[in-house]
């Protein structure tokens, strides 16, 4: 078996499709807000897409369960991964022992997220393979700097899932539902635990190495911005998923990091605006 | 209410714990070595096999079963200081070069489509070699002085017959024609020939004396 | 004979064939029994949302719908038959039951709570599936317990709508009520 492979070679069965990055940057459709956001209109106020008040919440809230599901698969995968692409040792792309029993546990953890989030995508009614897939998640684990990678998935991706879990939970509480509501619980539990694997080994991996700590906090930084869903998490009242500011203290992130991912969302939503603008202005739309 | 001055014996009648055990401290510490060795090669061959097996529930169980090696793994590798050996690397060793073999050729299947081959590897021939063995030593080993020795076998041993039965589950549920059969059995036999030659996850002598020794012993 | 005219013919920023949505549409006026109806359907195309409305029941009946709400969730931007039927045979079997004479003291669609245009889906999707479309009903009953209640009371209720043959508004709007007792019992 080789080291280091690729999104491409994740292995699923029939009923998962993957949907390219590309088929959604050639997307030049626009919602109404968006449109109103380009053209500086007020628009209507917006309203939180997951409050249950809102009329697409339970699919939306369907979707983002199957995006969590395959999220899952991906961190069950890249975690393994870990376990397997690196070899116990000081080297640059060597391991601390330590580190690999890390990466085992959070797969144990992933492989239960997998089968929570089949039987609460089950509980949603919900087919596994009614949504399309993306692999986004695991391309962050393809780092081959294993401290970069951990920068990546652990602090920013299992970051995001923190927010999404308490996004889903807050979801589930407010529409009555007591299963969604106590699953999203057990997982963001885990979820803290991961972010703070992943802290944990940044500090320690690069203790000694200023110049490779700058490099995993950039990537992180590139991870985070890439994944803060074009601004969709933030802390505005319209934002679809919440920044969990307790969870990620939890998790070791000080305030200062803290505020600086609510900056890089601010940032995403901002550079969205433009695109969507561009694309707008070049299609007539 | 017993009285506190009235002398009892150190080793209750339903105590039978016996002293005496087969192994040394310094060949418990060699076997505890390799224990942590062909772990630590099972949990990242399992990691690394995740992303590569399509059928889900496969999938899950493997992320799980990951786990389980690892900490059987992290067991080896506190119990080995306690063992006189105060640098676990240096004994984190396969038994020979035959383990190599095997390990490099239980890792070897790769493409979606060999989940068969994958699984016949690690639950019909690796987990039962380490059922066998670790059973040995559980068996023979000093009841009194290596009880910390036994009390992770029985642990680890608890989570290798949870995972052998599920892997063996997983595997009759995947061979629906002769040819998986075939392909199965062909497998098995070929790692189990390296197996044979390695003599055992610990080497020769992992489930008992070999011919040799025991002629030794009796002369 | 049914007619069903789709606009736009050409779509620019979606892959849709018109001529898909019309042979879905055709049927479906044919299954809900709105017979020899004419029915007019607007698809926004530069959306990725998925509203819908009604803006007629009498002939021409008008459907007005964004184009995200035909799109194959695995596949951005195609057109999916089977959730193109699941939109379009829920819009249509209520325009049959306001013109049945059934729903007259129905509300507008817009002055209607969600628990009470949900229940009415219960009824729509129950029917559309006993015609051998695939409604995925899990889905319709999730969407009635995050309005109706995650109890026993609530997915009774589902079922009995879900069942239905021939309710009329009183009926819904009791099985609305009957939930409500539940959730918030006085």
């Amino acid at each position: 078996m080789k080291k280091l492979m690729t999104s491409q070679d994740l292995a699923r069965d029939a009923r998962f499709k993957r949907v390219p990055m590309q088929a959604r940057a050639l997307d030049r459709r626009l919602t109404e807000k968006q449109r109103d956001a380009i053209l500086g209109k007020e628009g209507r106020k917006p309203r939180n897409q997951f409050s249950p008040e809102h009329p697409d919440a339970p699919d939306r809230a369907r979707a983002m369960m199957h995006g969590i599901f395959v999220g899952e698969i991906q961190a069950l995968e890249g975690a393994g991964r870990t376990c397997w692409d690196f070899e116990v040792g000081t080297g640059e792309n060597e391991v601390p022992f330590a580190l690999k029993l890390d990466m085992a546990r959070q797969c144990w953890d992933e492989a239960r997220h997998c089968e929570i989030s089949v039987k609460l995508s089950d509980h949603m009614g919900t087919e596994i393979g009614e949504f399309g897939e993306s692999a986004f998640l695991f391309e962050a684990a393809c780092n081959p700097d294993p401290i970069l990678r951990l920068a990546g998935v652990n602090r920013a991706l299992e970051g995001l899932a923190i927010d999404v879990f308490n996004t889903m939970k807050e979801f589930g509480d407010k529409a009555g539902d007591p299963v969604l509501e106590f699953c999203e619980d057990w997982m963001l539990a885990d979820e803290v635990t991961h972010v703070k694997m992943g802290s944990d080994w940044l500090r320690r991996g690069t203790e000694n190495d200023p110049a490779r700590r700058e490099r995993a906090l950039e990537f992180q930084r590139i991870v985070d911005k890439l994944f803060s869903g074009g601004g969709a998490r933030g802390e505005e009242e319209s934002s679809p998923i919440k920044l969990a500011r307790r969870f990620r203290e939890l998790a070791g992130f000080d305030k200062t990091e803290i505020d600086e991912i609510a900056n890089l969302s601010k940032e995403a939503l901002e550079e969205a605006k433009r695109a969507m603008a561009g694309a707008a202005k070049a299609y007539g739309s | 209410m017993a009285d506190p001055k009235k002398p009892r014996a150190a080793f209750a009648p339903w105590d039978r714990r016996e002293l005496p055990g087969s192994f040394s401290v310094e060949e418990t510490a060699r076997k505890v070595g390799h224990y942590k060795w062909i772990e630590m090669k099972l949990f990242e061959a399992l990691g690394g096999w995740v992303a590569t097996v399509p059928e889900l529930d496969v999938k899950m169980r493997l992320g799980t079963h990951c786990y389980h090696h690892a900490w059987h793994s992290e067991l080896w590798h506190k119990r080995l200081p306690e063992l006189r050996e105060m640098n676990p690397d240096r004994l984190t060793l396969p038994a020979n070069d035959a383990m190599v073999e095997f390990v490099e050729a239980m890792t070897e299947p790769e493409a979606p489509e060999t989940t068969i081959e994958k699984l016949v590897g690690v639950y019909r021939v690796l987990i039962p070699h380490k059922i066998a063995a670790y059973t040995y030593h559980l068996n023979n080993t000093s009841q009194i002085t290596d009880a910390p020795t036994q009390r992770s076998l029985r642990f680890i041993l608890q989570d290798e017959y949870d995972d052998w039965r599920d892997g063996e589950m997983l595997i009759q549920s995947l061979l629906e024609t002769e040819e998986e059969v075939q392909r199965a059995a062909a497998h098995q036999a070929r790692l189990e020939l390296i197996m044979i030659r390695a003599g055992g996850i610990a080497g020769p002598g992992s489930i008992g004396p070999v011919a040799k020794e025991l002629e030794e012993a009796t002369a | 004979m049914a007619t069903v005219n789709v606009t736009p013919q050409e779509f620019n920023f979606v892959s849709y064939d018109a001529a898909v949505v019309e042979r879905i549409a055709e049927k479906l006026v044919r299954d809900v029994g709105l017979g020899d109806a004419t029915v007019d359907i607007e698809i926004d195309e530069k959306t990725p949302l998925g509203r819908q409305r009604i803006e007629s029941v009498d002939d021409p009946v008008k459907l007005f719908v964004e184009g995200g709400a035909f799109e194959d969730p695995t596949e951005p931007r195609h057109l999916t038959e089977r959730g193109t039927a699941d939109v379009l045979g829920r819009l249509l079997f209520r325009v049959a039951d306001r013109r049945s004479g059934r729903f007259d003291d129905a509300p507008a669609d817009t002055d209607m709570s969600l628990q009470e245009s949900v229940a009415w889906d219960a009824y729509c999707m129950g029917r559309l599936e006993r015609l051998g479309y695939d409604v995925r009903k899990p889905r319709r009953q999730y969407h009635f317990r995050t309005r109706h209640g995650f109890n026993d009371v609530a997915d009774a209720v589902f079922e009995r709508l879900w069942s239905a043959d021939e309710l009329t508004w009183a009926d819904v709007a009791a099985a609305c009520a009957e939930t409500e007792a539940i959730r918030q019992p006085a």
